[in-house]
């Protein structure tokens, strides 16, 4: 399955810049399964329910987790322990970004 | 502390799995080959195991309580916590918050007389909150406990969050609890609530290893300084997360968690001083958020392990010149080191006695995440350690539990709400 995002969307989150450039691009599911298994399953687990201090990702659409990998990207404090996400948002493209979205978002309903 | 090779036969495994490669070989001639089996799944945050000698197995999930699994397989659901159901019994007051909630549990040495087991918990029955070692009674077909008596209700909890990593209400409580087989006495870790004053405090029971006996009375032996709180074995701890028994002398051995470096193991001995001391203005630093330095200079950015170290040790030697010396640092990361236990019985072959020691991952700031099974080999005296990877017969995960069961197998509890069963072939 491909995604689209469009820069309206883009412009009604008000994401700046980095956010228009990644929301304009297309997520590739399968690339983002890959990284997920590399970058993210030991802290959200395989099915992204998450576990001990690290919390589910189950449920999210597309858009959140996008807006989610930039804040932490760009350094904005979310949660207590966004200090973990900035150290391994900040290797993310926007295009990994959108992959990552595609697969997790139809992954982990 | 021994500085390590990787054994060709175990570079493939490091690689693949992105570890740190400081690893050693104790590989030898006769290592054994592995094979495992899921026990348990769909666990929530499974956090400890303790075996009857005829392979029952009683386990904690973090936020729903005690259950047991049947020699037969069937699991009864014994002590639920606040909001749960399916318990035959469940407590209101015990709570589930970040990182506290049901963790530790043991099973007397005696169990056959007595029928107790004892939890590790948090719990509202004292303000703000406190840790507690819980005992009960366990009924003849092992489907209800009675008798609840909290042998000890004084080890802090942390209320409120901080301005920390991981800086949430709830951190950092030890939690295992384990009896010693040669005295019997019940050895309880605890954690220093990201506080700065109770790690080096006689009376506070945070950043300890208590020992006591089975009702939570000081154990004979214990030798903290002046002052201090009877109870307490070993102080000035961060957050002790695995505790074993060195074969033999009995001789309890820990690992702590450090903080964003040095991961250490640490040979006990009576009033002993693990060196932790995060407490603001002290050896050279200023002041730190909240009351609390265990996380600078720099908490929320990657940043050389050893400067780190060298700024807030885990190990202060030099404020505490007689401080107990770690015989592991895990090459100064911090990857989140956690249960461990003696591999028991003769069909280990080379590795018979040697420590395994599990480690969660974390991967903050450039350090290898570090998901593995260590095998060491720790010296006699405590000051240093040989460790290589234990092969693992399946996948990688967040090792949080190791206990050896009576079959002689290694059942270790993941994160990800898995009890595996790990044998020799
Ligand atoms: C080292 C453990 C760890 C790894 C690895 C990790 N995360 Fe996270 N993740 C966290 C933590 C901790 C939080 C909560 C951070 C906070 O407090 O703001 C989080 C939060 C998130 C959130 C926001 C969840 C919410 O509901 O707000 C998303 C989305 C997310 N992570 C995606 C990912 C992706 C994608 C990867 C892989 C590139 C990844 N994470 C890798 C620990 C991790």
């Amino acid at each position: 399955m491909r995604m689209l995002w469009g820069a309206a969307l883009a412009a009604g989150l008000g994401l700046g810049v980095a956010a228009a450039t990644a929301l304009a691009l297309e997520g590739d599911p399968a690339a983002g399964e890959a990284r997920y298994a590399e970058n993210c399953v030991n802290c959200h687990g395989r099915t992204g329910r998450g576990m001990a201090s690290f919390p589910s990702i189950q449920g999210r659409d597309a858009e959140f987790i996008v807006d989610r990998l930039l804040s932490y990207r760009a350094r904005e404090m979310v949660g207590a322990n966004s200090a973990l996400m900035f150290s391994l948002s900040e290797e993310l493209t926007d295009q990994q970004i959108v992959d990552l979205a595609a697969f997790i978002s139809t992954a982990f309903p | 502390m021994n500085r390590q090779i990787i054994p060709w036969s175990l570079c493939a495994a490091v690689a693949a799995g992105g570890l740190t490669g400081l690893s050693i070989g104790a590989a030898a001639a006769s290592t054994p080959s592995l094979t495992s089996s899921t026990v348990l799944s769909d666990l929530q945050d499974p956090w400890d195991m303790a075996f009857l000698p005829d392979g029952t197995m009683f386990f904690t999930e973090k936020c729903r309580g005690l259950s047991v699994r049947h020699e037969n397989g069937d699991v009864a659901h014994l002590l639920g916590m606040e909001g749960t159901d399916g318990f035959a019994e469940t407590a209101e007051d015990l709570f589930c918050d970040g990182q506290a909630g049901m963790l530790g549990v043991a099973v007397d040495p005696e169990f056959d007389d007595n029928r107790f087991v004892y939890i590790y918990s948090a719990s509202r029955l004292s303000e703000p909150g406190s840790n507690r070692v819980v005992r009960m009674v366990v009924n003849e077909d092992l489907t209800g406990v009675s008798d609840r008596t909290d042998i000890i209700d004084d080890i802090p909890y942390k209320p409120q969050a901080s301005d920390h990593p991981f800086g949430d209400s709830g951190a950092h409580n030890g939690g295992r609890i384990r009896f010693n087989p040669g005295s019997g006495n019940l050895y309880v870790t605890t954690g220093d609530t990201h506080a700065g004053h109770v790690p080096q405090s006689g009376t506070e029971l945070g950043g300890k290893v208590l020992r006591v006996d089975r009702n939570g009375n000081a154990a004979e032996g214990n030798a903290p300084p002046e002052g201090f709180d009877a109870r307490i074995y070993t102080y000035g701890h961060r957050n002790v997360q695995g505790i074993a028994f060195r074969p033999g002398d009995h001789t309890a051995v820990i690992s702590e968690h450090g903080p964003w470096h040095t991961d250490e193991i640490n040979v006990l001995f009576a009033g002993a001083n693990s060196g932790w001391d995060p407490r603001p203005n002290m050896a050279g630093r200023g002041d730190c958020p909240d009351d609390y330095c265990g996380y600078s200079p720099n908490q929320m950015e990657g940043m050389d392990p050893a400067e780190r170290a060298a700024w807030m040790p885990m190990t202060d030697f030099e404020t505490y010149p007689d401080a107990m010396a770690p015989a592991w640092e895990n090459n100064q990361l911090s990857q989140g080191i956690s249960g461990m236990a003696y591999l028991a019985g003769d069909q280990w072959g080379d590795w018979e006695d040697m420590l395994v020691v599990g480690y969660m991952g974390i991967g903050f700031g450039g350090t290898p995440v570090g998901q593995r099974i260590d095998l060491m080999d720790v010296a006699e005296d405590g000051s240093s350690a040989e460790a290589s990877e234990f092969p693992l017969p399946m996948g990688s995960g967040r090792f949080r539990s190791l206990v050896m069961g009576p079959d002689g197998a290694l059942y270790v509890a993941l994160d990800e709400g898995e009890i595996h069963r790990i044998s020799v072939e």
